[in-house]
């Protein structure tokens, strides 16, 4: 028998193949599904369902045919406009529209990895090529990445990197190299990072492009973690990356990234470490490790992450269809999430978003409530029609009645079942104010709002 | 479409009953001694604070050496003490101190200080060096935790940041707003989940959300009245501290506020960007005091403001510092000692190239914890710490 906590998931009694476990891989793993993306994954089993996350084949409806074109349309486009919130609004199409959603997720973990922000950069170009990076290597051998991290002038100018020069050293981007993106605090001495800095002279940006300036690297001889040599950026890097604390850092940003709360102990951090070290650090192989197995179906795991605001924002447009006939406007997408505590390409600091409770604060809940009201009442497209929610009772479970469709919202929203008291009250606090469609709006909105809707 | 808030809200959170005892009806109830009680003020200086070139020993014949490029004239600082002066731009710390209402801490640490940005916020906000475990609650949080159990929210950050882990808890109710346009509700509250959840998550969101609403309806409130001629520069962070002095004035059941101001990684030119923060800072503060003591509530005010460290004596070769170990503390408020407190770290005398600290920052949250807000210091930072004279005896 296998006792490792990643061995697979298999359906039990205890633990049956069911809606929650559907819903949580669909929300972790991307932005939620539709009714229909659920039925079809509870028909054909984890195993298929997984499959389909992971080959992006799990989206049954609102993928356009044209979608990679439209997205490099529209990042160029933010790109060359200088403009952030652009750029923001990209994403947000991306997310709510690719056909591999796991893959944005994926992106938006590296992007609080690598945490790094426009407020300093000042380039939108950058950053959108910074991205792209993410998307392209995230699910690769992660030493691909963070190479080419190294020669990435967003986060080099983050990190004060061009000001680091031979004999005028700059730790900044040293520390958070070591500290943030491999080994983790507490494994690495002080004299490390200063050697690492020297290591990482050179390092350079010229018009928004990187270069190497040969005449400010010290090449004198430098010691990091013990090993002496002539040390560059590019031998710093596969230095770190053969430390097994890299490993361990990377499997606990893995379980960060589609974990609940405490979740995965340090054991079971270990093992997934012991898996990346022994598979070249590929971290595609180790989400699917995640994605397959008993841990993240398990009972713990369910209902137990405060959802982050690109998840509760995107989310919610997937889950209840409101990207069709009309999409919504991404650039009021990007505004919400930004409401909700997330501005994209702009994280708090290079720790990235501290995440978990830290979400629920007083105005992010304020404004998931807004966001409720502002999708029930049709503000998140132009031309300002609310959603049609009976209709979406009928397209997905044949009937009209508020009740039904009340009963099918929630469990698209909270992977759970509504219980007669919860739906009461929902419907009291809805009031009867209006028409039939109002009073199911409304209690669309407050159920959106509710405590259980935050978490995933 | 959605019917006025006032009406629903009243009718939503009789539900929230088991939640929020008493929440609603506030005006119905006198004021309970608890929101005429102390307050705590934090102001955490995010990024790492050059304490050497805010509180600067220009007396120390070593500063000049290590200094030579970010030095600040002995000319230009404004004395305080021996040797000792404010950055030129604190010109409103210095009346503070004139006008006996500002404490210098100098040289406040802790053992084994950690240069990381996150690992040293975090031994500040837990409270517990030594110790990093994610699941360790913060220190106000837990202050509160051994209060008496009030009717809303004990713990308020006013800041866009999440919300800072020094007010997790285990069951006092924090939450977080940073200015007006957060507070309005479109919505009716959902009514609440079941309350007695013996799920943490569960019960932390239930009640989170439930304080959120009732404090968002509050300072809504609150920012609605108008305000008898209170002078606030323009900056964010005045702006943060003129909705604290409201939340006070509105009789806020908060003993404690938490705020932020970013900006103090300076790895590069540092010189202008310090300078504006440090003004920032300095005219924010002297503004918020000047109105609660024109409101007749500065005595019931003391500001605490920190930094996760400070930075190193020598310079880098970017016209910045990176990141070192000790800085100053300032406490203000009308009942505190006014001047400098303990000794400046010699700048002769480095340990490892960084300055040696001499009062553990815990120290300092001991005096206010038991000196101030009158908890029960020792059992809440687990140990038994000296305490500095800060506070009038």
């Amino acid at each position: 028998m296998n006792t490792s906590p990643w061995s697979p998931y298999r359906p039990a009694d205890a633990e049956p193949w069911n809606l929650e476990r559907a819903w949580t891989l669909r929300r972790r793993a991307g932005f939620a599904a539709t009714w229909a993306e659920l039925e079809r994954d509870l028909a054909d089993g984890p195993e298929k369902a997984v499959d389909r996350v992971l080959d992006g084949s799990c989206r049954l409806a609102g993928v356009p045919s044209d979608f990679a074109r439209t997205a490099e349309l529209l990042g160029d486009a933010a790109a060359g406009s200088s403009d952030a919130r652009r750029l923001q609004a990209w994403w947000l199409f991306r997310c709510l529209f690719t056909h591999d959603p796991l893959q944005e997720r994926l992106t938006l973990a590296w992007h609080d990895h690598f945490a790094t922000s426009q407020v300093k950069v000042d380039d939108v170009g950058a950053m959108h090529r910074q991205n792209e990076t993410f998307r392209k290597l995230g699910r690769g051998p992660f030493g691909d990445l963070l190479r080419a991290l190294l020669h990435d002038p967003a986060l080099l100018a983050w990190l004060d990197a061009p000001s680091n020069r031979k004999q005028k050293p700059n730790e900044n981007l040293a520390r958070e190299l070591m500290e943030l993106f491999t080994l983790g605090v507490g494994r690495y001495s002080e004299s490390d990072v200063k050697e690492a800095a020297r290591a990482l002279t050179g390092l350079g940006v010229t018009q928004g492009r990187f270069t190497m300036r040969a005449d400010r690297h010290d090449d004198g001889p430098k010691t990091v973690l013990g090993k002496t040599g002539n040390l560059d950026p590019d031998a710093l890097a596969d230095l770190l990356l053969a430390q097994p604390a890299t490993a361990d850092r990377l499997a606990w940003r893995l379980c960060n990234t589609f974990l609940g709360e405490n979740v995965a102990d340090a054991a079971t951090r270990t093992a997934l470490a012991e898996q990346l070290r022994g598979d070249g650090l590929h971290v595609g192989r180790a989400v699917d490790t995640i994605l397959r197995s008993r841990i993240f179906f398990g009972p713990r795991n369910l209902h137990a992450r405060i959802g982050d605001p690109v998840g509760f924002v995107v989310g919610s447009v997937r889950a209840l269809e409101c990207f069709a006939p009309r999409p919504p406007s991404t650039l009021l997408l990007a505004e919400w999430t930004e409401r909700l505590g997330q501005a994209l390409f702009f994280p708090p600091n290079v720790g990235g978003w501290p995440g978990g409770r830290g979400w629920l604060s007083g105005r992010g809940v304020v404004a998931r409530a807004n966001f409720a009201a502002a999708l029930a009442e049709g503000r998140l497209h132009a031309d300002g029609k609310p959603p049609d929610f009976a209709s979406l009772a009928e397209r997905n479970v044949k009937t009209r009645e508020p009740d039904a469709a009340l009963k099918l919202v929630s469990e698209v929203l909270s992977g759970r079942v509504l219980d007669p008291s919860s739906a009461d009250a929902i419907q009291r606090s809805a009031g009867d104010a209006g028409s039939a469609n109002d009073r199911l709006n409304r209690a669309v909105a407050l159920l959106l709002a509710r405590p259980e809707s935050q978490l995933v | 479409m959605f019917t006025r808030r006032d009406l629903l809200r009243r009718s939503a959170f009789l539900s929230l009953a088991p939640v929020v005892p008493e929440f609603l009806d506030r005006t119905t109830r006198a004021a309970t001694p608890d929101r005429d009680g102390r307050v705590l003020v934090v102001l955490q200086l995010d990024g790492g604070n050059d304490g050497i070139n805010t509180v600067v020993p220009f007396g120390d014949e070593n500063y000049n050496k290590h200094r030579r490029e970010l030095r600040i004239p002995t000319d230009k600082v404004l004395k305080v003490g021996e040797g000792i002066g404010l950055h030129p731009s604190m010109r409103a710390a210095a009346d503070l101190i004139e006008s006996h209402r500002l404490a210098i801490v100098q040289g406040v640490g802790y053992p084994n200080p950690d240069r990381s940005h996150f690992e040293s916020m975090a031994v500040w906000q837990t409270a517990m060096p030594g110790k990093p475990d994610a699941a360790n609650l913060g220190w106000l949080g837990r202050a509160l935790d051994a209060a008496p159990r009030g009717d809303g929210p004990a713990l308020i950050h006013v800041g866009d940041e999440n919300i800072p882990r020094a007010l997790f808890s285990r069951r006092a109710a924090s939450t977080s707003f940073a200015d007006a346009s957060d507070l309005a509700l479109r919505l009716p509250p959902p009514p609440a989940e079941s309350a007695t959840s013996t799920d943490d998550l569960t019960a932390f969101v239930n009640r989170t959300v439930a304080t959120a609403y009732a404090t968002a309806a509050d300072l809504e409130a609150a920012a609605a009245k108008p305000d008898g001629g209170a002078r606030y520069p323009g900056s964010g962070l005045a702006k943060r501290f003129e909705l604290v002095a409201r939340s006070i004035k509105a009789k806020s059941p908060a003993r404690v506020y938490y705020l932020i101001q970013g900006g103090y990684d300076t790895h590069s030119v540092q010189a202008p960007a310090q300078s504006a923060l440090l003004r920032e800072l300095a005219d924010a503060l002297r503004a918020f005091l000047d109105d609660l003591a024109a409101s007749k509530l500065a005595d019931r005010v003391a500001v605490l403001a920190f930094s996760e460290f400070g930075r190193r004596p020598e310079e880098n070769g970017s016209l910045g510092t990176d990141h070192g170990t000790a800085g100053p503390v300032f406490v203000a408020g009308p009942s505190v000692q006014s001047g400098i407190v303990g000794q400046a770290p010699s700048l002769g005398d480095l340990e490892n190239d960084d300055l040696k600290w001499s009062i553990d920052f815990r120290s300092v949250y001991a005096t206010l914890l038991d000196g101030w807000l009158n908890l029960p210091a020792d059992e809440i930072l687990g140990g038994r710490f000296s305490r500095p004279m800060i506070l009038k005896t």
